[in-house]
């Protein structure tokens, strides 16, 4: 940038307007302008990947779709049928998102309500270093304290906890977040009327921050059902849903990591296109509910003042 | 300060006696099962801490540490011959991410001003939402896309180019990479690295840019200034610390990444030669060598050992980014 002599910036044109020169002006304007365009264009970098991934598994998978591939409880290594890898799954959120919930939930409600300032902010701190964990950190954590110290062996229960830990933070911060915006005041009033803590919490808090929790635990779910590395390193595929806690499983992100690792297998590579296609739609649908209870929710907080 | 209060002027009120002050009113002592009870909410709330204490004395029983020594840092790798030099990884963890940083950091930037300052507030209201879902593609998803198709385009399209026309540079000429693993390498991985790492890095500059004071911004607009020299000279410095803690937060979501590295970083235990080359990072060597690991106790140990470093960088990293920011969770940001 071609800076005046002197002083860092010159912005006041009107001397060079004086002497009849507006080149330095025109410049200044004329790069705002530019940027005013070319800043913008940016957003196609991380709009049009997005839209091409899900272009792409999109028009791979629907076309093999159906609802006899969905429903079919076939062998997923011969055949194209994906029952037992869903049913699977679903068991996984299930278990994972129950453990992750008692875990995190009644700790973010605590630091928000009864933690002194001080300690809260180490514990907030714990949250983060967990959630900012990487995912293959947490799945060797799985892999050595619950398979093999634990000897619970490449089983479900390995990788449900493993994925439970995975998704404590998010919920935990959730809840912490939730009660605390709560409004002052109506945490006063109900403190002055006389209510104890637990009672504060049942009858006036949770009412009050129960959406935010539920997308939190939306949140947490969508992160947990695209997580790869602590479900591979800590369960081995299995052909059927399980029937105790002990025994293999398969998740729908391994079919992809399987279909990546085998290209020339055209049945793993269907599966894999129609899986990630199932888990992105699952994804966009709890993101979308997750930001439209949380908008519903800020209208309601907002309410609550007037 | 004068002794006579005069009414209406809210400067000149004597200050009300602190209900808090325990000076003025000492508390009535507290009483054993009071204490005990003060002591329950820590219980639930010491969870993720909990969790992140286990993680890592896990990983540091199950290194056994004093196994490698400096070797560990070296580049000797062949597990036949037990011999666990982790450099190369090491090194090829931070030729991915660091360059991913920069290019996500400048991205990030470019988005936020853009958003903030250019950008009608309805038109950011509609584009805004899509960088954050950038941050919901599973990784694995991004992982076999960026293989099946952004590879090709690298391999074909934009390596030669850059082997033609930017040989000059150091690194840049000649490709050893063979024709059956064209487009996999260093590229691509800082390619799915940048877009990974990049919702949280323009969320937390985003944040940061809007937390500049509005008064601040219209002064700098009413002394003369265009937009972009508020946003230069006013608005990059007062959010300076939230843009650092995106810097740092955002190094950590590209070191720690693995499933997506791990399908186009080509998965070879050598230091790359130049800029196209396959080589290997810590996360993804880690998870793709798990199961060869299997039974060879030594060899196992040093993967724990290689997970602990990598521990280490992201906790520091994430610490680091963490203190310089106001909020308590990035999150809070995207009005979740």
């Amino acid at each position: 940038m071609a800076t005046a002599v002197g002083s860092a910036v010159r912005l006041d044109p009107s001397d060079d307007l004086r002497r009849g020169d507006t080149g330095w002006l025109r410049w200044r304007t004329g790069f705002d302008r530019w940027m005013g365009v070319l800043l913008p264009l940016l957003f196609g970098v991380a709009i049009l990947p997005i839209l091409d991934v899900v272009y792409y598994i999109s028009a791979k998978a629907v076309p093999t779709l159906s609802w006899s591939v969905l429903t079919s409880y076939a062998d997923y290594q011969a055949q194209d049928a994906l029952g037992v890898p869903i049913v699977t799954t679903f068991l996984f959120m299930l278990a994972a998102t129950a453990i992750a919930v008692a875990l995190g939930l009644f700790g973010g409600i605590a630091t928000a309500e009864f933690l002194p300032e001080r300690a809260a902010g180490w514990v907030r701190m714990s949250a983060n270093l967990l959630a900012g964990m990487p995912s293959v950190i947490v799945g060797y954590f799985g892999y050595f304290a619950f398979v093999i110290y634990f000897g619970w062996g490449l089983n479900f229960i390995a990788g449900v906890f493993t994925l439970a830990f995975f998704m404590t933070p998010y919920i935990f911060r959730t809840a912490d977040l939730a009660f605390s915006s709560i409004p002052r005041p109506i945490r006063e009033a109900a403190y002055g009327s006389g209510a104890k803590p637990v009672q504060y919490i049942l009858r006036v808090g949770t009412p009050i921050a129960f959406p935010q929790i539920l997308t939190g635990v939306f949140l947490a779910m969508a992160i947990g059902v695209g997580e790869t590395a602590p479900i591979i390193l800590t369960v081995q595929p299995g052909l059927l849903v399980p029937n105790t806690l002990f025994q293999p499983a398969v998740y729908m992100t391994y079919l992809i990591w399987t279909g990546f690792s085998q290209p020339a297998n055209s049945v793993a590579l269907t599966l894999a296109f129609q899986a990630a296609f199932l888990i992105i739609i699952a994804v966009l649908a709890l993101n979308i509910v997750v930001r439209f209870v949380a908008a519903r929710y800020r209208k309601r907080l907002e309410g609550l003042y007037q | 300060m004068s002794s006579t209060p005069v009414p209406g002027v809210t400067g000149d009120r004597e200050p009300l006696p602190s209900p808090s002050s325990s000076a003025a009113r000492p508390r009535p002592p507290v009483g054993w099962r009071r204490r005990i009870w003060r002591l329950v909410p820590y219980v639930p709330a010491l969870v993720p801490a909990a969790i992140v204490v286990a993680i890592a004395a896990t990983l540091v029983v199950a290194s056994g540490l004093h196994n490698f020594g400096l070797g560990f840092f070296g580049l000797a790798f062949n597990s036949n011959l037990n011999q666990f030099g982790m450099l190369v990884f090491i090194v090829g963890s931070f030729l991915t991410a660091v360059p991913a940083l920069f290019l996500s950091m400048a991205i990030g930037l470019g988005i936020a001003i853009a958003s903030t300052t250019y950008l009608p507030p309805f038109l950011a209201k509609i584009f805004d939402p899509f960088v954050d879902l950038l941050a919901g593609i599973p990784s694995v998803v991004y992982g076999i896309w960026a293989f099946l198709v952004i590879a090709p385009i690298f391999g074909n399209l934009l390596n030669p180019w850059a082997v033609a026309h930017l040989s000059f540079i150091p690194g840049f000429a000649g490709n050893s990479v063979s024709p059956t693993t064209a487009g996999v390498g260093l590229p691509i991985s800082i390619f799915v690295l940048t877009l990974m790492s990049l919702p949280i890095t323009t969320l937390l500059i985003r944040d940061a840019l809007r937390s500049v004071p509005r008064d601040l911004w219209e002064s700098g607009l009413a002394l003369g200034a265009t937009r972009w020299e508020v946003v230069r000279r006013v608005s990059l410095r007062h959010g300076s610390r939230g843009i650092w803690s995106a810097a740092f937060l955002g190094f950590g979501r590209a070191i720690g990444e693995t499933v997506a590295v791990a399908m186009v970083i080509g998965s070879t235990d050598k230091l790359p030669t130049n800029v196209y080359d396959v080589t290997w990072t810590m996360s993804s060597f880690m998870f793709q060598t798990l199961d060869a690991a299997f039974g060879n106790s030594l060899y196992l140990a040093a993967l724990a050992e290689l997970a602990l470093v990598l521990l280490v960088i992201t906790l520091a990293v994430n610490l680091l980014g963490r203190r310089l920011v106001r909020h308590i969770y990035a999150e809070e940001v995207a009005g979740l």
